[in-house]
């Protein structure tokens, strides 16, 4: 074989390897391009001038210069929107956080205790995830009225983390199950026993698990909008999805949607940034070396 | 360290494990001296891994007592046993580095900083992985993690070892060179150490003494070299050895001979015992049998099936006249072929008989 023949096949191979790269990336940038659209065209909009807000949304960026004018009309709305920012956090950190002890728990007993009917109860848990939650919001509020924490922020993180728990007990019994029993064995002959044991040993290892719970926690909590609209009554105890319909709704049918764009810009950023920081979790694999 | 083998390290006394109305390990009673090395053997599921779990406090004892040390440990946590127990899955902790790793037993027990270091570094500089210490388990190899689990066990200064079938992960040269290694930690530390593995060579190789199991009882205890010379039933004969032990179906013949095969074969045996026409078993070990063409007035005539070139010595798989299989060591320059007629003797000194329940004739 000559040298050309040698350079022509490698050229051919290169340039085969060029178009088909090409081909992949190019599929992956458009697929990102549609889901990122909607983002950014909210998040351009928002910082249009006030009256331009109003003109239909092409294009979908400012013409007329950046203004936060749709911001500063946002805050005209409700008890202002560092309020309603502040109560959402409240409620989403805190039903994270109690979402997450409560399944921690609950998970690690179920996949590593033996008790009688571990099973049904189990599947019972579960099953509460085949209830739509709308169905049983008039007994909720009923129960919370009785208990004094109707239109309380409390009231609807304890709803939340009621909402919340059966798929975060399924995931992190499931986290749990994917630990190798010979570590907590080993654990256990090194000296670590119950609260020391689940902190120093498997937490780590089932960190994936509670990054997923966690995320879907915060999520949910922070999105959600019918729970909230019915057991929340007064103006300054609204989460964002509340206060956001308060903006919708307008004044005489005019709806500002420069303070709705603003708003929904203002509801994402928590969302992206508690992905991003949890994120990395999803992909560690932190099992990696334990056994085998 | 105490070398003193006539003290006991670990008593077993009526040991039963039931899992719900299932018994699986059924009373053993076992002592263990100081400063040697056991090995628990026995095919799969016979309890040998269950009974190591109950001596490591990690399975609860349904019955019996266990004394590590002349201290009845029965009801204690596997940390204050004294024990430190190696996984065949080495069970290292993934999220920290392999000094965490081994300092965490003694961080758990409150040991003083200084003391930690020190028996870190005396026990990575006993398996060699000094240079290993800041490194996570996923960046070992199969090797080194074993080595690390080794390690955890011995910052621990137990007064047991205990191993998990430690070797089964490993591919066949490592686990001859951590065989060896295991051995030399043995002799180097002194303490005493219970093996659980279902490999007669590492079993052989390793054990001061053999403990056979079989369907939780224990069928034999001894040295290597009882166990294999003078096995005390057919079980014990048939499991250890490799290729194991021939165990022909005879008949007693009276005048203290045997019929196996169609051939008379004498024995050592008190005729007392058996009435002629009784069944027993014949048991004689492949290397046992010397192979010849010429027939002699105890060679058993056998017809070879196939076999097998292991360099130096064939192993010939053969059907004697009556059907029965018998594998046979041939160690000779000249080679056999398949179909080839050939005949088998033994010398008296290494028959063995076996009543029609399995258990050892002398």
């Amino acid at each position: 074989m000559t040298t050309a023949k040698v350079s022509s096949s490698k050229q051919r191979r290169a340039r085969k390897a060029f178009r088909a790269n090409g081909a992949y990336h190019a599929a992956g940038i458009a697929i990102c391009l549609f889901f990122l659209a909607p983002f950014v065209i909210t998040f351009l909009a928002s910082f249009r001038h006030g009256t331009e807000a109003r003109l239909p949304p092409l294009p979908p960026w400012p013409t007329n210069g950046l203004s936060i004018d749709s911001y500063l009309s946002l805050d005209t709305f409700g008890a202002g929107i560092w309020q309603h920012t502040i109560n959402s956090l409240l409620v989403s950190l805190a039903t994270v956080v109690l979402t997450v002890a409560v399944s921690l728990l609950a998970g690690y007993g179920f996949s590593r205790y033996r008790f009688p009917l571990k099973n049904v109860l189990f599947v019972l848990i579960i099953a509460t995830l085949m209830i739509p939650f709308q169905s049983i919001l008039t007994p909720l509020f009923i129960i919370l009225a009785k208990l004094g924490l109707n239109n309380s922020l409390l009231g609807l993180t304890l709803v939340y983390v009621t909402l919340q728990l059966p798929f975060s007990v399924f995931m992190m019994r499931n986290a749990f199950d994917a630990v190798p029993k010979e570590i907590e064995e080993a654990a256990r002959i090194d000296g670590a026993r119950d609260l020391r044991l689940l902190v120093r040993v498997l937490l780590p290892l089932v960190l994936p698990g509670i990054a997923t719970v966690a995320i879907f926690a915060f999520l949910n909590a922070w999105n959600e909008f019918l729970a909230a609209l019915i057991l929340l009554s007064s103006n300054e105890k609204y989460t964002l999805p509340v206060l956001m319909m308060a903006v919708r709704a307008g004044r005489l049918g005019a709806v500002n949607w420069g303070a709705v764009q603003a708003g929904v810009a203002v509801m994402t950023v928590p969302c992206l940034i508690v992905f991003l920081l949890l994120q990395r979790y999803y992909m560690r694999g932190l099992m990696a070396g334990a056994v085998k | 360290m105490n070398k003193n083998m006539t003290d006991t390290g670990v008593v077993l006394t009526d040991i039963r494990k039931s899992f719900g109305n299932l018994e699986v390990i059924h009373g053993i009673d076992l002592k263990i001296a100081e400063g040697s090395f056991v090995v628990f053997v026995g095919p799969s599921g016979c309890g040998k891994s269950t009974l190591l779990r109950m001596i490591a406090g990690l399975e609860e004892v349904t019955d019996g007592e266990i004394e590590i040390k002349g201290r009845d440990v029965t009801d204690l946590d596997p940390s204050d046993r004294g024990i430190a127990m190696v996984f065949q899955s080495y069970a290292l902790y993934p999220h920290m580095s392999v000094r965490d790793n081994l300092a965490f037993g003694l961080k758990m027990a409150h040991t003083p900083v200084a003391e930690i270091d020190a028996r870190v570094a005396a026990a990575s500089s006993i398996l060699k992985i000094d240079h290993l210490l800041d490194r996570r388990p996923g960046q070992l190899s199969g090797g080194q993690r074993q080595r690390v689990a080794i390690g955890r066990a011995i910052v621990r200064k137990p007064d047991v070892f205990l191993f998990d079938e430690p070797l089964s992960n490993l591919d066949a040269e490592l686990r001859v060179s951590m065989r060896i290694e295991i051995a030399r930690l043995h002799r180097e530390l002194g303490n005493t150490m219970i093996y659980v593995t279902h490999d007669q060579t590492e079993a052989m190789t390793l054990a001061d003494m053999i403990v056979v199991l079989r369907d939780g009882r224990v069928e034999q205890t001894g040295s290597p070299r009882d166990v294999y010379e003078d096995p005390a039933n057919a079980f014990v004969a048939g499991f250890i050895g490799s290729p194991r032990m021939n165990l022909l179906n005879a008949e007693w013949a009276g005048d203290g001979y045997v019929l196996a095969g169609g051939q008379r074969i004498a024995s050592a045996l008190s005729a007392s015992l058996l009435k002629p026409g009784e069944r027993v078993t014949f048991g004689i070990r492949p290397e046992h049998l010397s192979v010849s063409t010429t027939a002699t007035a105890e060679s058993l005539s056998a017809k070879v099936d196939f076999y097998e070139y292991l360099g130096g010595t064939q192993f010939l798989y053969c059907q004697l006249d009556d059907g029965q299989a018998v594998v046979a060591e041939h160690r000779s320059s000249i080679a056999i072929k398949d179909n080839e007629v050939v005949q088998l003797t033994c010398d008296p000194g290494n028959r063995r008989f076996f009543d029609s329940s399995g258990l050892r004739l002398r």
